[in-house]
């Protein structure tokens, strides 16, 4: 850990050391008009993570309530096995589902000069880690002992009141757990985001703009890191792209944490 | 006999690199990628002792492998950048292989509404966002898809060199940032309306390639007119060879230039240099 953040915080030095903190919301990327803000890779990549989460979160949870307190046990297994199947498929083969059939259906039915946007990579994301927030949140949700559920059953409590005053309570530390975890994914993930977003280095017109290609952290990683020379300034501009990357992503997982997350 | 067994499993594990044959990689542009690995097949039937990895990047990738050294060969379809050349000067060989040209490229629909030939002002002027419809060009009424290439393909240096005046000129009209010539080749194609740039070997029945007007005469991107210097978009292709090759890959570069190399230059659609 400590390695890790020692070698982005050294290469990315000279990045900082040049161009100081406020760089971080400066909208232009231009590496040959040594022009390196990060505004607009971060904008995409928020953009991105909300949209995966406003969709993998609600089906998500969804599933983990139906599979664990309304399918019985048989069907229960087979849901988790397609769930973990779905977790294991490689991220290229989200990215290519997505360049074949989500951007033409999102040009068709949008009327956009291309599929590729925001909308599309926060879709193929939460696909992505739908699995990881549905199998968690059902972890936590067949972790609560059957006497939970038979007492508030005899206190007269109907379904919907047992599920929101007694199950999701009582699940909840699981289920935010997951749900970071994923939040977690859709951040560091780069191969299928990079075949649909776009990479276009440009702030959003207007900033809720999620039709229009963008790009993401990991994407303009992705793409330059090939042609960025080690110990220039291109190459230390993405090591800090890197490094907010790996900051956020800590944050996330402390928040993860039990013992820390008084807040949530 | 387990023993044994392990024993000759770690007799095969260490035998089998012993045995293989000498590798070397080759990265960079997509435009000469075709040509690379051609050439390294054909070169393989008859040297079974060399063979060749061929990965594509982008130019600047290629020229990026070469100085930090972890390619043996590289591959670029544009001149080396003032910078570059200070890296490589004096311990690479840059041998052009072949020509191409440039082509602007636009969608098979665009092409059939009448869009057949354009200037280099009203190229530019789609790049910069000034023009923004197929409609102000003679065509249909659609918005129009511009491609643009990542900042490090040899392809974007010479096409924005020669349209928009510098290799790195921003072109504030893109819509969407390609990569490979077959990620190009794809967008362009899937869509009804969008212009780019390839290489005139890539295009096809979806994806057609428009005549440039030079002082009001239309040239389309064709060999023949790289040929005779008309069209005003052409380059060559790049092989960057260090001075510290082994003989085997200096002798893979000769046979790119020799007449068997230089017909699968032919082949692929290229201009030969010899």
């Amino acid at each position: 850990m400590f390695v890790l953040f020692w070698f982005l915080g050294d290469a990315s030095w000279p990045y900082w050391q040049h161009f100081g903190i406020s760089s971080v919301w400066a909208a232009e990327w231009y590496p040959y008009e040594s022009l390196y803000g990060l505004l607009p890779a971060i904008i995409g990549t928020t953009w991105a993570m909300m949209i995966a989460m406003m969709i993998a979160v609600p089906c998500g949870l969804a599933a983990a309530i139906v599979s664990s307190e309304i399918l019985p046990v048989i069907w229960q297994g087979w849901m988790r096995v397609g769930m973990e199947l779905l977790a294991g498929i490689p991220s290229v083969v989200y990215g290519l589902i997505g360049l074949w059939v989500l951007l033409p259906w999102l040009q068709n039915t949008f009327d956009l000069l291309t599929g590729h946007s925001l909308l599309a990579a926060g879709m193929i994301l939460s696909l992505m880690i739908l699995p990881t927030i549905m199998v968690m949140s059902q972890d936590a949700l067949r972790m609560i002992p059957t006497e939970q559920r038979e007492a508030a059953m005899s206190m007269g409590m109907n379904w919907n009141q047992r599920l929101m005053r007694v199950l999701l309570p009582q699940a909840w530390p699981g289920i935010r757990s997951g749900i970071l975890l994923g939040l977690g994914r859709a951040l560091g993930e780069t191969m299928a985001v990079m075949l649909v977003v776009g990479s276009l280095d440009r702030v959003p017109q207007p900033i809720y703009n999620i039709l229009e290609p963008a790009q993401t952290l990991t994407s303009r990683i992705g793409r330059e890191m090939g042609e960025a020379v080690f110990g220039s300034m291109h190459f230390s501009a993405l090591m800090a792209c890197g490094l907010v990357l790996a900051v956020t992503a800590i944050c996330l997982s402390l928040l993860a944490q039990r013992k820390l997350s008084v807040v949530l | 006999m387990i023993k044994r067994s392990l024993f000759l499993m770690m007799v095969v594990c260490v035998g089998i690199p012993a045995q293989a044959s000498a590798r070397i990689s080759a990265v960079g542009s997509t435009t000469v990628l075709p040509v690379m690995s051609q050439a390294a097949e054909a070169y393989h039937q008859t040297h079974p002792d060399l063979t060749i990895t061929v990965s594509g990047g982008g130019s600047g990738v290629g020229i990026a492998a070469i100085i930090q050294g972890t390619a043996q060969l590289g591959m670029a379809s544009r001149e080396t950048s003032p910078e570059e050349q200070a890296k490589l000067d004096g311990k690479v060989d840059n041998i052009i292989v072949a020509s191409d040209a440039v082509a602007v490229v636009v969608s098979k629909a665009v092409y059939e509404s009448g869009i057949h030939q354009l200037s280099m002002a009203q190229i530019a002027d789609i790049y910069h966002g000034k023009i923004k419809n197929w409609q102000q060009l003679g065509g249909l009424d659609k918005r129009i898809l511009v491609i643009d290439k990542e900042a490090s393909r040899g392809t974007r240096h010479v096409f924005a060199k020669a349209v928009l005046g510098s290799s790195h000129a921003r072109a504030e009209g893109a819509s969407i940032i390609s990569g490979s010539n077959n990620e190009e080749q794809m967008i362009v194609s899937r869509s009804d309306n969008a212009i780019g740039m390839l290489s005139n070997a890539w295009l096809n029945d979806k994806v057609r390639g428009v005549d440039v007007l030079v002082d009001g005469k239309a040239i389309a991107p064709t060999i023949e007119h790289v040929r005779d210097g008309s069209y005003p978009i052409a380059r060559g292709l790049h092989v960057l060879v260090p001075h510290t090759a082994s003989a085997a890959t200096k002798d893979f570069v000769q046979f790119l230039l020799s007449k068997q190399g230089q017909d699968i230059v032919k082949k692929v659609g290229y201009l030969p240099v010899r």
